[in-house]
């Protein structure tokens, strides 16, 4: 074992060579590493959003501390590392997406929900949309049932990089998928309507609610143990806040459903996934109610092209989808990419950045880094996973990105991403992805 | 507002005359004909002019000339009568080109008789500064509000194929390419000989393909659409048997080959983000990559920027369609690009392409006033189009258009306050209540203006 001032003299050395000889990808030792960097954005909410010339400290897969580097105590035993004018930023968080599987085996409609149904049963961990949702810095992914029915049934959160189902697997149950209107009208076996399906999904609520407390009854001995009923278990998870539903909702009576009929009656943990054309409009109660609104694909909309359902006037300005939720208050904007998948339909998995800087481009106000927010710590924390992921914070697992500005802008590169300490994509030592 | 006039009363009733004239709207008498049509100047005040051929020079000014630029720098002697755009703190770069487009013009493949020139496409694609585009082998200018002046050129691109996907054909072409080389030595010797002997028959092109001369007379560039390693380094060879510049668009693996694409003289029309996977067969490199147009251009390949939709897209999904090609050259510059050179990709680069370079595509004494104002670097995602330029004209304000106004609002010239007096809506109004009064000043003359000359005065 070298002392550290040792090591701190060779990193000053190396420091000019620090790209040309970055380590070969590595597994998390036990010796720590400090990472330092031109610029940090934590993600936080709270404190310094963006450290200048910042340290950060990671050992054993956790972010030990962050900081200006002269307030920061390098421990005895770490490797240093400088790199430069780099930027280092939370690995994003992608929650809603199609990539870990093949779409055709994706959207079950046996019936019209399927709460039951898994996504995580089919999963190809390391595929290429996967490692190229590493190459733009997108660490963790929420890969869910399409919207052929009302419930697609259930998502499943994975990191990206893993070639190995158990190494991947982030939380399953990930998220109950609602599709609350919008496409089971035209892929559903018949063409049920607003009203029916409302009924039916309110229904399937109900029953999966009043299974979760005979449940919860059992478990604090006040009740007698249920039956196990496949369909209605992930509503147990969704009771204990242990996982949320995630609502493919857009056009705004819809997304004003989604808030009263989940969060309002059934005060079940939920967020907004698309949320466009003028879903917006609901804003104010999402916010009200601490209904994250994780916004896209659709970044912009208009009164000229908006379809027949959603034709609230704009007098022919095109909106920025986030920056109405952001004017009408909303403090937990985020993005999504929806990719489906195979290459060259929809956004690409790696471009879940761009979508934050288009919502920025449209009038998001990225004054203090809500765009990189957007990405990171705010689908965390609508996932219930900000203890784990989603800001550069003590505590949190080092999930981080290293680009050469920010990540959001088209224009700069990630070289590096570490996924829970470990180096899994470096530019230095692979082929460029993205 | 921004815009200011300093036409005197002299030079209106020239003007007055002159605008209908343009318009094709009203008939001139015959007293008139004999009148010369008054000069038009226009001018960018102030800003930081980026223009195209390397020199930024700051707080210049561009004037122009009958929708031509006239002269670029500080100090320089404005008419009169010029129009004045005030653009201090703002950002002037050369209108952007699009090589390839869709619907902007809102008419057919005959431009001439067929556009709109009030197209929503048009004033769109306006605010993501293209000034120019390609729409089929037509090049247009986007002169918003004018029905004349809009084409530059037609014939463009003409296309050839040479791939493996289709043998006999290429032979046919390579056999095309031989005949005509042939008989370019035999033109080359009879123009030799005919010096000796002035009877000596021209020989006959009979059987010559008369585009394969144009290319090997370097009068035309064809344009191939290859994306495999393989049919690039065809093409590539081919180019350099025969002596001919190719155009390759897509060029998707041309990283691959990009030393034969540079000897070849080639240049590429590039989707920075353009996917494609290696086959899993093949055991060496493959597939589409980011660092695509940087290699290209290290390899001495000019690089053309488009985005995967050349069309105006409203759907909602945003980044990839003409409204960004800001956006996808900056993906070039992911992949290493020099910002220089991506910004070259979207204006001088499809300029050449399209030959009319010696129109558009840069700001130079000479060439087209087609320029755009922004707020901040072009290829930064915030910045919008303030102001598009197109012959010496404002086509295009943010403020004045529906779409984007409301996003971030143009500060009321936050950095010259006495031109916001001078040019301010509010003292436009207060003018107009003063304007029975007898003393209107020369500073009202000078403002009423704006509104139609006179209007103001007592």
């Amino acid at each position: 074992m070298v002392s550290s001032s040792r090591i701190l003299a060779v990193a000053t050395f190396v420091a000019a060579l620090t790209v040309a000889s970055a380590p070969a990808l590595e597994t998390p030792g036990e010796q720590g590493l400090v990472l330092l960097a031109r610029k940090v954005v934590t993600g936080s909410f709270e404190g310094d959003g963006v450290i200048n010339n910042g340290a950060v400290v990671i050992r054993g897969g956790l972010i030990e501390a962050v900081g200006p580097r002269t307030d920061v105590a390098i421990p005895e035993g770490y490797r240093v590392e400088d790199l430069g004018d780099l930027w280092i930023t939370p690995g994003m968080i992608d929650l809603h997406c199609h990539v870990a599987m093949g779409m055709q085996d994706l959207s079950e409609s046996a019936y019209l929900t399927n709460p039951g149904m898994r996504a995580s049963v089919g999963i190809i961990p390391g595929n290429t949309n996967l490692l190229n949702a590493v190459a733009g810095g997108v660490t963790s992914v929420l890969h869910i049932p399409g919207s052929a029915t009302n419930m697609g049934g259930q998502g499943v959160l994975l990191r990206t990089a893993p070639r190995a189902f158990e190494d991947a697997l982030i939380r399953d149950p990930g998220s109950l998928k609602l599709a609350q209107a919008g496409n089971p009208e035209r892929r559903a076996p018949w063409n049920p309507r607003r009203s029916f399906m409302n009924y039916n999904t309110r229904s399937t609520f109900r029953r999966g609610v009043a299974y979760a407390k005979r449940w919860a009854e059992f478990e604090a001995g006040t009740g007698e143990k249920p039956d196990r009923d496949l369909q209605f278990d992930i509503f147990r998870s969704l009771y204990k806040g242990e996982a949320q539903v995630s609502t493919h909702t857009q056009i705004y009576q819809v997304v004003l459903m989604t808030l009263t009929m989940v969060a309002e009656n059934f005060k079940l943990p939920v967020y907004i996934d698309h949320g466009t054309f003028d879903g917006w409009r609901a804003a104010a109660k999402a916010q009200e109610l601490g209904v994250a609104a994780i916004l896209g694909p659709r970044g912009i909309t208009n009164g000229m092209n908006s379809p027949g359902f959603a034709s609230y006037d704009q007098d022919g300005a095109i909106f920025g989808v986030a920056a109405q939720y952001q004017k009408l208050g909303h403090q937990r904007v985020g993005f999504n990419t929806d990719c489906v998948g195979p290459l060259g339909r929809g956004i690409a998995q790696e471009e879940l950045g761009l979508q934050a800087s288009m919502g920025v481009r449209y009038g998001f106000d990225n004054s203090e880094p809500y765009g990189v927010r957007g990405v990171t710590s705010v689908p965390a924390e609508a996932a219930g996973l900000d203890d784990r992921l989603g800001r550069v914070l003590p505590g949190l697992e080092a999930d981080l990105v290293i680009s050469t500005g920010d990540p959001t802008d088209p224009r700069c590169s990630v070289e590096r991403v570490y996924q829970a300490g470990r180096l899994v994509y470096n530019t230095a030592t692979q082929t460029r992805r993205f | 507002m921004h815009i200011k006039t300093n036409k005197k009363t002299g030079s209106l009733n020239a003007a007055a005359l002159f605008l209908p004239l343009a318009m094709g709207l009203v008939a001139p008498t015959t007293a008139q004909e004999d009148e010369e049509p008054a000069d038009e100047w226009f001018v960018l005040q102030g800003g930081d002019v980026h223009t195209g051929t390397g020199a930024v020079l700051r707080g210049a000014s561009v004037l122009s000339k009958n929708g031509k630029i006239d002269e670029i720098g500080y100090d320089l002697y404005i008419p009169e009568e010029a129009e004045i755009l005030d653009v201090a703190g703002y950002r002037v770069y050369p209108g952007l080109v699009a090589i390839e487009s869709r619907g902007l013009f809102g008419g057919s493949s005959d431009l001439a008789n067929s556009v709109d020139p009030f197209s929503k496409n048009m004033v769109l694609a306006l605010s993501a500064g293209v000034t120019t585009a390609r729409n089929g082998s037509e090049v247009a200018k986007l002169r918003a509000g004018h029905i004349d002046g809009l084409v530059l050129t037609s014939g463009v691109l003409p296309g050839l194929s040479y791939s493996k996907s289709n043998p006999s054909g290429k032979r046919t072409l390579r056999q095309k390419f031989e005949v005509a080389v042939q008989y370019l030595e035999v033109y080359a010797q009879w123009e030799i000989d005919k010096k000796s002997d002035k009877e000596l028959k021209e020989p006959s092109d009979k059987g010559v393909d008369s585009s394969i001369l144009r290319y090997l007379r370097g009068e035309a560039r064809p344009v191939f659409s290859a994306s495999t390693r393989t049919d690039l380094l065809e093409i590539a060879r081919l180019a350099q048997r025969f002596g001919f510049r190719p155009i390759i668009n897509g060029c998707q693996e041309g990283w691959i080959v990009a030393d034969e694409l540079g000897r070849a003289g080639a240049s590429a029309i590039i989707t920075a983000r353009d996917r494609s996977t290696k086959g899993e067969e093949l055991v060496r490199t493959g597939g589409s990559s980011i660092e695509n147009a940087a290699i290209l251009h290290r390899a001495g390949v000019s690089v053309t920027i488009i985005p995967s939709s050349a069309g105006i897209s409203l759907g909602g999904i945003v980044g990839r369609d003409l409204m960004h090609l800001t956006i996808e050259a900056g993906f070039a510059v992911r992949g290493g690009l020099s910002e220089k050179a991506a910004l070259d990709g979207i204006t001088i680069e499809p300029a050449r392409l399209l030959g009319v370079e010696s129109r558009v595509g840069s700001i130079e004494v000479g060439k087209d006033a087609d320029m755009i104002v922004t707020d901040g670097d072009i290829l930064h995602y915030q910045t919008f189009v303030q102001w598009a330029v197109v012959s010496g004209e404002v086509v295009y304000d943010k403020e004045a258009e529906l779409f984007f106004a409301h996003i971030r609002p143009r500060p009321k010239s936050a950095l010259s306050p006495e031109e916001r007096v001078d040019a301010g809506e509010t003292e436009d109004e207060e003018i107009e209540e003063d304007s029975d009064d007898s003393d209107s000043s020369d500073e009202g003359g000078e403002e009423g203006d704006d509104k139609g000359d006179g209007t103001f005065r007592p």
